[in-house]
Parts: C-alpha cells; sequence; structure tokens
C-alpha cells in the first residue's frame, strides 16, 4: 500500500467522508484512516434479530428535495451521490408533549403553515412568528457571506444588507423572542428545536437556533431509505471508485511532525503513513489532548481547548415491537416527551438521573417497510447535561442503571401518550454516554460536541476560522468544529474542511513558485 | 427594510465587532495546562469494552473424555491488568494461532461475573471430530499458555425490559455454558429471575456441570433443573426428546424461552415450541449458524486483498470463505462466527458466493459487501479486507 498520500482523514465520520471525497473529486490523492470496521461514525446501523436500526439520525435536516434544494441537497449533488441514495420526506415537524402541564402540540412543516397551525395554539402569536421567520432567514444569508469570507467580514456590507441580523447576532433565543413580542407559550414550543441543539432558550445563541430551525422548518426533513449508514456506505463507495483510500479497523496513535510540520500519521499497529495535510474528524479534545504531544500543542490551542465545556452526553433506546404501529396507535413519526417545556427548566431536568424526556421516533410512519409487516422500530433519543451520568456510573452498577433510566423513558412516553408499547418490546438495545464514548471517542459520551454558548457560539466560532487555524496544514472537522453537531452540519463541515485544505494546498503551491 | 426590534439597535451592532475580541479574552484567561481526557464513561468504556484482552491459562479442568474448561486470568506482563464485566450468556472471541493458522474462535463464558471480581473467566472447550481449534485446545494447551481474547460481546443475554421474568432454557451439549453463567449469577444475586433449565442429552455421561446445577438449584429456588436422556431410561430422568408435555408444567402466562445448543437441536427445539404458538419476543437463540443451501463445483480459487498484500487460496463450496482464509493465517478480525457482529464485513469485489439470509445490513447489501464468516464461494472469488 502506497505510504504517501496528498492528505491523510483520521475518521470516516459523516465530516471525514465528504472530507475525503470532495478531495478525491478534485484530484488529490486520499486516505482515510477508521478505527471500527464500517464507515459513518454514528451515522451507522446495526441488526438485532429481525430489525435493523438507525445509530443516530431522524431528521436530515437542511436537505429538501429536486424542486426546492437545501444545501446538503446541493452538497450531495456537487459529490455526485444525491440520485445514488433514496430519501423519503418526514411527513410533520414536530408532536411535543409536555408531561407538566399535560398538553401536546403538533407543527407541522412549511413557514405558513407553521404559523397558521401555531396561531391555532397561540392566538396573536402570527405576526412575532412572521418577524421570527424574516430574521432567520436574514442570518443565514448573513452566515453564509461569512463564511465564504472565512470570517473576514465587511462591516458595512453587512450593516447594509444584514442590519436585523448584526442587532440579534450577539444575543440568546430568549432574548430576541422577549424583542419580537414571542408570546410565552410561543416560545416555548417553539423551543422544543432545543433538543436537536442541547443548550436552552436562554444560552444557545439566537442566529444559530433561527437558521437551523428555519431550514427545518422551510426544507422539512427527510430519511434516507436504507438509514444513515446507506449515505455513509456511498460515500467510502464514491472515495474509493475515484481512487481515494478508506482503511478501517486502524486507529490512529499519534499525528507526525517534521521540522515543526505535519508530517503524517502513526498507527497504534505501528504503520506509518505520510502527508503534508491532515483532517481531523474529531474532537480537539483528542486532537490537542491524546494525538499530539504536548509540547507540540501551541498554547492558545491549549487553552481554546481548555476554555470549552462539553455538551449534552447521549442515551438512546433502540425497540424492535412486534405490533404495527398502527395496531399500537402509533400514529406520529416524533413525539417529543418532555418534563418541561420551557426549555431552561427542561435543561435543568436533564442534569437528574431521573430525567425521563426523550425524543421518540416511529421509523415505521416514515419508511414503512424499515422492518418486517406486522413489527415496528421505535427509538428513544434524550441526553444529560454536564457530568450526571458519569457520576452515577460505575463498572458494577453499569448494566442494572442503563435499564432503569431506559424504563424510566418508557413509562413517561405510555404515561404522556396513553400508549401501551413494554409489552410488545421483541429487541432492545441502550446507549448510554459510555456506548458512545467507547464507539465514538468523544469525551464522556458528548454526542452535540462542545456547547455551543457564550462566547463559543456558532458566529464567534465562524469568525475565528482562520485566527484559530493553530496548527498549519492541519484541519478539524466534525460536530466540535465550527459549525457545531448535527447531521447536516458535520456534512457541510466536512465539506469546509476539505475547501480550507484545498486552499492551504493552493497557498503553498505559490510560495514555492515564489 | 428593517424589523421593529424592542431594545435593540445599533449598540447591538457594534457588539457583533467585539465577538472574535470577546472570544479570544475567554480564551486568553484560560488554562494552558495539558487537555484533560481521563473522562469517566471512556474509562467505564475501555473497562467494559476492551479491543483486546491478553490472558494467561490459570487452570484447565476435564470435565468429560472430550471437554475441558479452561481457566484464564489477566496477562499482566502483555498488558492486561484487569479481565472486563460480562453479562451472564456473553462470548469472548480468542485469537489461536496453530501452525501456519491463524483462528478465533467465540465461547461463551461459563462463569459467574462475579468471577471477574477475582479476576477470572471460564470457557469450556468440547472435542469436535475435525475441529481445528477445539483439538489443539483438548490435546496441545497447557497452564500458563498465553492468549489474545476479545472483550465480552453477544447479545444472547438476560434483558428485564423485553424477557419475561419467568423463563425456561432448552440446551443440550455445550450450549448449556450460557446458562450455567446466569444460573450461577441468579445465585450471586446479579441477576434476578425464576430459571428452569431443561437439559437434553444422550446419557448421564454426556451431562455437564451436573454437580454444579443441581448444587445451584438446591440452594436457590429461583433455579430449578430437569434433564431429558435419549439414549438412557432411568429413575429421576425423562426419557426420550424434548416435548410439549415436558414444558408445559414449567410455563406461566408469561414465559421467555431461551435455547442454546447444537443446529440440530435447535431445529427440533423449534418445531417443539410451535406448537405453544408464541410470539417471537419470547423465544431467543444463542448465536448460531443459520442455513444455507450449498452448491457448488469444487474447488475454487479465492483471491484476498488487503492492503498491505495479497492472497490466493483454494476454497470448497462447503467451506466458509473466513475458515479458508484462517487456515492460510491471513489476519481477519472476526469475532462471532456466524454472521452477527460484522466484524469480517469485506467486499465482494467479484464472484458468487451463498450466505445465512437477513445478516447483512441492507446498505451492505446493496453495495456488494459480505460476511465472510458465513458466506460459502460458489464460484471463483476476489475479496477485499477492509484494512
Amino acid at each position: 500500500m502506497e505510504k504517501k498520500y496528498d492528505c491523510i482523514i483520521i475518521g470516516a465520520g459523516n465530516a471525514g467522508l465528504v472530507a475525503g471525497l470532495e478531495l478525491a473529486k478534485n484530484n488529490k490523492k486520499v486516505l482515510i484512516l477508521e478505527k471500527e470496521n464500517a464507515p459513518g461514525g454514528v451515522a451507522t446501523s446495526f441488526k438485532r434479530g429481525r430489525f435493523e436500526f438507525d445509530a443516530s439520525l431522524h431528521a436530515l435536516g437542511s436537505f429538501g428535495n429536486k424542486e426546492h434544494p437545501g444545501e446538503v441537497y446541493e452538497l450531495f449533488k456537487k459529490l455526485g451521490i444525491v440520485d445514488k441514495i433514496g430519501f423519503v420526506t418526514i411527513p410533520e415537524a414536530f408532536h411535543v408533549y409536555s408531561m407538566n402541564d399535560n398538553a401536546n402540540y403538533k407543527l407541522p412543516f412549511g413557514i405558513i403553515e407553521f404559523m397558521e397551525q401555531m396561531e391555532q395554539y397561540v392566538p396573536g402569536s402570527y405576526d412575532a412568528l412572521k418577524k421570527f421567520f424574516v430574521l432567520a432567514e436574514e442570518s443565514k444569508e448573513a452566515l453564509s457571506y461569512i463564511e465564504e469570507k472565512k470570517g473576514n467580514a465587511d462591516m458595512a456590507y453587512l450593516k447594509k444588507n444584514y442590519p436585523d441580523f448584526l442587532k440579534v447576532s450577539t444575543h440568546t433565543v430568549d432574548k430576541v423572542f422577549d424583542a419580537i413580542g414571542m408570546p410565552k407559550k410561543a416560545q416555548e414550543i417553539l423551543e422544543t428545536y432545543w433538543v436537536f441543539l442541547g443548550s436552552p432558550a436562554s444560552k444557545v445563541s439566537f442566529v444559530h437556533f433561527a437558521t437551523l430551525a428555519f431550514s427545518y422548518i422551510a426544507h422539512g426533513a427527510q430519511l434516507p431509505l436504507k438509514k444513515s449508514y446507506e449515505i455513509s456506505v456511498v460515500l467510502a463507495e464514491e472515495i474509493e471508485r475515484l481512487g481515494g483510500k478508506v482503511k478501517y479497523a486502524s486507529c490512529v496513535k499519534e499525528i507526525l511532525f517534521k521540522e515543526k510540520k505535519i508530517a503524517g500519521v502513526l498507527l497504534d499497529n505501528g504503520a506509518i503513513y505520510e502527508s503534508e495535510h491532515v483532517i481531523a474528524n474529531l474532537s480537539p479534545t483528542s486532537v490537542y489532548g491524546s494525538l499530539i504531544p504536548n509540547q507540540m500543542v501551541p498554547k492558545d490551542a491549549l487553552k481554546l481547548t481548555n476554555s470549552r465545556v462539553l455538551g449534552a452526553r447521549g442515551f438512546s433506546i433502540f425497540l424492535g415491537l412486534n405490533q404495527s404501529a398502527k395496531d399500537l396507535g402509533l400514529k406520529d413519526y416524533s413525539y417529543y416527551i418532555l418534563e418541561n417545556l420551557d426549555s431552561n427548566k427542561e435543561a435543568q431536568n436533564r442534569r437528574s438521573i431521573k430525567n425521563s424526556s426523550s425524543a421518540v421516533y416511529v421509523l415505521n410512519n416514515v419508511i414503512p417497510s424499515c422492518s418486517p409487516k406486522g413489527t415496528t422500530i421505535l427509538e428513544m433519543s434524550s441526553f444529560f447535561m454536564d457530568d450526571v451520568f458519569s457520576k452515577n456510573v460505575t463498572e458494577k452498577n453499569y448494566f442494572d442503571m442503563k435499564s432503569k433510566i431506559a424504563l424510566n423513558m418508557i413509562n413517561a412516553f405510555e404515561r404522556t401518550t396513553g400508549i401501551v408499547i413494554k409489552p410488545y418490546i421483541e429487541e432492545i438495545e441502550i446507549a448510554t454516554p459510555v456506548t458512545y464514548a467507547r464507539y465514538t471517542g468523544h469525551p464522556d459520551g458528548v454526542i452535540y460536541g462542545y456547547k455551543g454558548t457564550g462566547m463559543d457560539n456558532l458566529l464567534p466560532r465562524l469568525l475565528s476560522i482562520e485566527s484559530e487555524n493553530f496548527i498549519p496544514n492541519l484541519r478539524l472537522c466534525g460536530g466540535f468544529d465550527v459549525k457545531l453537531a448535527g447531521f447536516s452540519a458535520t456534512y457541510l463541515s466536512g465539506d469546509l474542511s476539505a475547501r480550507l485544505t484545498l486552499q492551504d494546498m493552493i497557498e503553498e503551491g505559490e510560495e514555492e513558485w515564489n | 427594510m428593517e424589523l421593529n426590534l424592542k431594545g435593540l439597535g445599533k449598540k447591538d451592532m457594534a457588539a457583533f465587532k467585539e465577538l472574535p475580541k470577546n472570544r479570544e479574552k475567554i480564551i486568553h484567561s484560560s488554562s494552558s495546562s495539558p487537555i484533560r481526557t481521563d473522562y469517566v464513561a471512556n474509562e467505564i468504556g475501555a473497562l467494559l469494552h476492551p479491543t483486546v484482552q491478553h490472558v494467561k491459562v490459570v487452570d484447565i479442568i476435564e470435565e468429560n473424555k472430550n471437554t475441558k474448561t479452561f481457566v484464564l486470568g489477566p496477562n499482566i506482563d502483555a498488558g492486561t491488568k484487569k479481565l472486563a464485566y460480562f453479562r451472564p450468556g456473553q462470548y469472548i472471541s480468542i485469537e489461536v494461532p496453530i501452525e501456519s493458522g491463524l483462528y478465533r474462535r467465540p465461547y461463551t463464558i461459563s462463569c459467574s461475573p462475579k468471577n471477574v471480581f477475582d479476576n477470572l473467566y471460564t470457557i469450556t472447550v468440547q472435542r469436535k471430530p475435525r475441529g481445528i481449534v477445539s483439538n489443539y485446545f483438548l490435546d496441545s494447551v497447557e497452564v500458563d499458555d498465553t492468549f489474545t481474547i476479545s472483550g465480552p460481546m453477544g447479545n444472547f443475554y438476560y434483558e428485564p425490559l423485553r424477557d419475561a421474568r419467568n423463563v425456561i432454557a432448552l440446551v443440550n451439549g455445550r450450549g448449556i455454558t450460557s446458562i450455567l453463567s446466569m444460573a450461577e449469577a441468579i445465585k450471586d444475586g446479579i441477576l434476578d429471575f425464576k430459571l428452569t433449565i431443561l437439559y437434553s442429552a444422550r446419557a448421564e455421561r454426556d451431562l455437564l456441570f451436573k454437580q454444579e446445577l443441581e448444587e445451584i438449584s438446591r440452594k436457590n429456588n429461583l433455579i430449578h433443573i430437569e434433564y431429558i436422556l435419549s439414549d438412557e431410561d432411568k429413575e429421576e430422568y425423562y426419557y426420550g426428546h424434548l416435548s410439549k408435555e415436558i414444558i408445559e408444567p414449567f410455563l406461566e402466562p408469561e414465559t421467555s424461552f431461551f435455547v442454546s445448543g447444537t443446529n440440530a437441536f435447535l431445529e427440533s427445539t423449534n418445531a417443539v415450541l410451535k406448537e405453544f404458538n408464541l410470539p417471537n419476543k419470547y423465544i431467543r437463540h444463542d448465536a448460531f449458524f443459520g442455513k444455507v443451501d450449498l452448491f457448488g463445483n469444487d474447488p475454487y480459487t479465492v483471491t484476498v486483498i488487503t492492503s498491505e498484500k495479497e492472497y490466493t487460496l483454494t476454497c470448497h463450496h462447503t467451506e466458509t470463505l473466513l475458515s479458508a482464509m484462517e487456515k492460510e493465517g491471513i489476519p481477519t478480525n472476526s469475532r462471532c462466527q456466524v454472521g452477527e457482529c460484522g466484524f469480517c464485513r469485506s467486499k465482494l469485489k467479484s464472484g458468487m458466493v451463498r450466505t445465512i439470509d437477513g445478516v447483512l445490513r441492507k446498505a451492505d447489501e446493496e453495495n456488494e459487501f459480505i460476511h465472510p464468516c458465513v458466506a460459502f464461494p460458489e464460484s471463483d472469488v476476489v475479496l477485499e479486507l477492509p484494512f
């Protein structure tokens, strides 16, 4: 096998795969090293009995369709894979249940439809919602501009074209909701989207929240027919077809330097691969904490990484039920079962090991053929804030503890919706922060990267792309990077890191030329 | 047109400009000490699911003429201090180099999880007539021999959220090992359910762990054991084969069946269980090799491509691609060897294979990936390993 590459990518997660394909398409010789035996990272699936579960994807946002393509659709088109994967549209935006006041709200996709339904639930919310979506759309355009400028935005241009974006740009969701006069109840219902971000309305930046919620509601959301793993496999296949190499069961132990410049990587089996460019699809905690010898890590990289706060720790339950969704009375795709609609109070609940909130997805209501006839795939996804799970878990109590938490969540679902599922469990798998920590290598089982709050929210990250490129020719990507976590964000992050690397290569060439 | 944003104005626009500076301030005020990597979830993950464990044979117990139990402890010299905790019913995959071959075999851990705190696992090996690895274990392995094994794996375990509290285990042969581990765990208070073991064998002398099982059931009223002998009519034993009538007295309104044994046993047991007309969820099987209709015109040439080397070997239509690779000493990364775990996932570059239905993920199936541990060649084959 060749030992020298134009670029080596560590990790075949969403971002690593997209980066690899983007580079291969640009005729770069690329090697992706993946510690597991299949591509995708958490964008994978697993079988239990007669069921195949998606490990993580419940809604692919920013995708849309041929007629109304979102950013991810455009990306997949550019990469030449959009027609190789079958997609299905999710029927409704969300159905949220609040345990504390026994209410539930079901919201459709489409801006107009969404506003009209919300007006029914909360009379007087229509105008504020209109403002919300205008602000969101303007923010989205402004972000694209800033990203295009790699963070070096022209202030006069922003003032002229995106004045309202600038006004809200440094504020949290709570603050802007008040400024546009959003009624409290409508705020709470809309805040349901926070569970995708992992930080509540008083902490998360408005721009981040609004741009994602806007994409989600305007473009709708899709699911690949054969699980997110299909996207991963197609990406990996395409990379190899274009001459790239994806090598599995290959765990990188160290990033190598030669005269202080990136020189390649060392695997845990002693193999060395050379390259002057490395893209790392893992957390800065791992890159600067484990893969690079401490004396080689720039001080600012240490300081930045130490200043960041780990986000939500994942907890998921995968159920194969031996009755059809219809027979069980499961009519919707998504049921958000929250102890409290108020995201700030809800975030507090998730600091307790007794947290029973979860987002529940009934895959058969989007893809009827996803499991055998007369059965249902139901996945429950939740998270804990801070290190509450780690504080309570031991090697000995682990299996009991995960069953107990799962039972809590299943009971809360049954109690809140009146739908009984426990007697029909044919297969069950439970993933905890320990599972995520082991499988992804991410610190403490984090699934949403660092908290996107305070000065570590989307905008300051985006504005600092170049100033935080601490080690020349080493680019980072994935859910811990500038675009934060989520499927769409990580695919787009991979694209960004590849474009930046291509630029690094050009600049280098120019230097040599000069 | 600008919106009317109550309380937000010029000042906020100016704040945008300060964002990078404010971010820098926070970064500069933070510590430049080495980055913390000692997270509890990662540490427990590594303890529960190590990629490899180095072990040493600390004792060998002869169960009968053709069966031995091997007691394994950590091989501290090779870097393993502590064996991983497991769920009763799980297995470890053991790597065994024999002559020029490199083999891996899954063996159920037969002891209680409690033994892990004394740093011990036990596995039981039964001689198979042409089994390369089982014969090697029975004839050649000695105390102090060292091996590399995987972390505990597999999905054949009691899960209170799914399984009934009344469990009837239907077992024969080495299949008793997973159930013994569950019984030991009930005795030790680690598991809590009612377990009736219906243990089938030809003759009394073929029953493994009879003394241990009887001792456990005597001392614990959650555990009950009955034997069914096909070739011996003896007092206190059922005579004949497992039947609906033998099972019925132990049934409760909600009962789960755990089935563990040889393929022939699974087949006959499933026929008996059919009479109860139970939903799938109440019948769980220990890992077993599914049915494949074999066909072929032998032998076939198999080309195996790894990133470092290309191998050419021959493989018969009655032999799995994995088994042919093992004999050649090709490192294969397999674990379960029944198609379930997906560790040996490889790309079928050309040729045709016959394989067990339902083991592949849809996206893999569509993109010509196979699990060589359950794939039999039906033509010459080119296989690309994932590393």
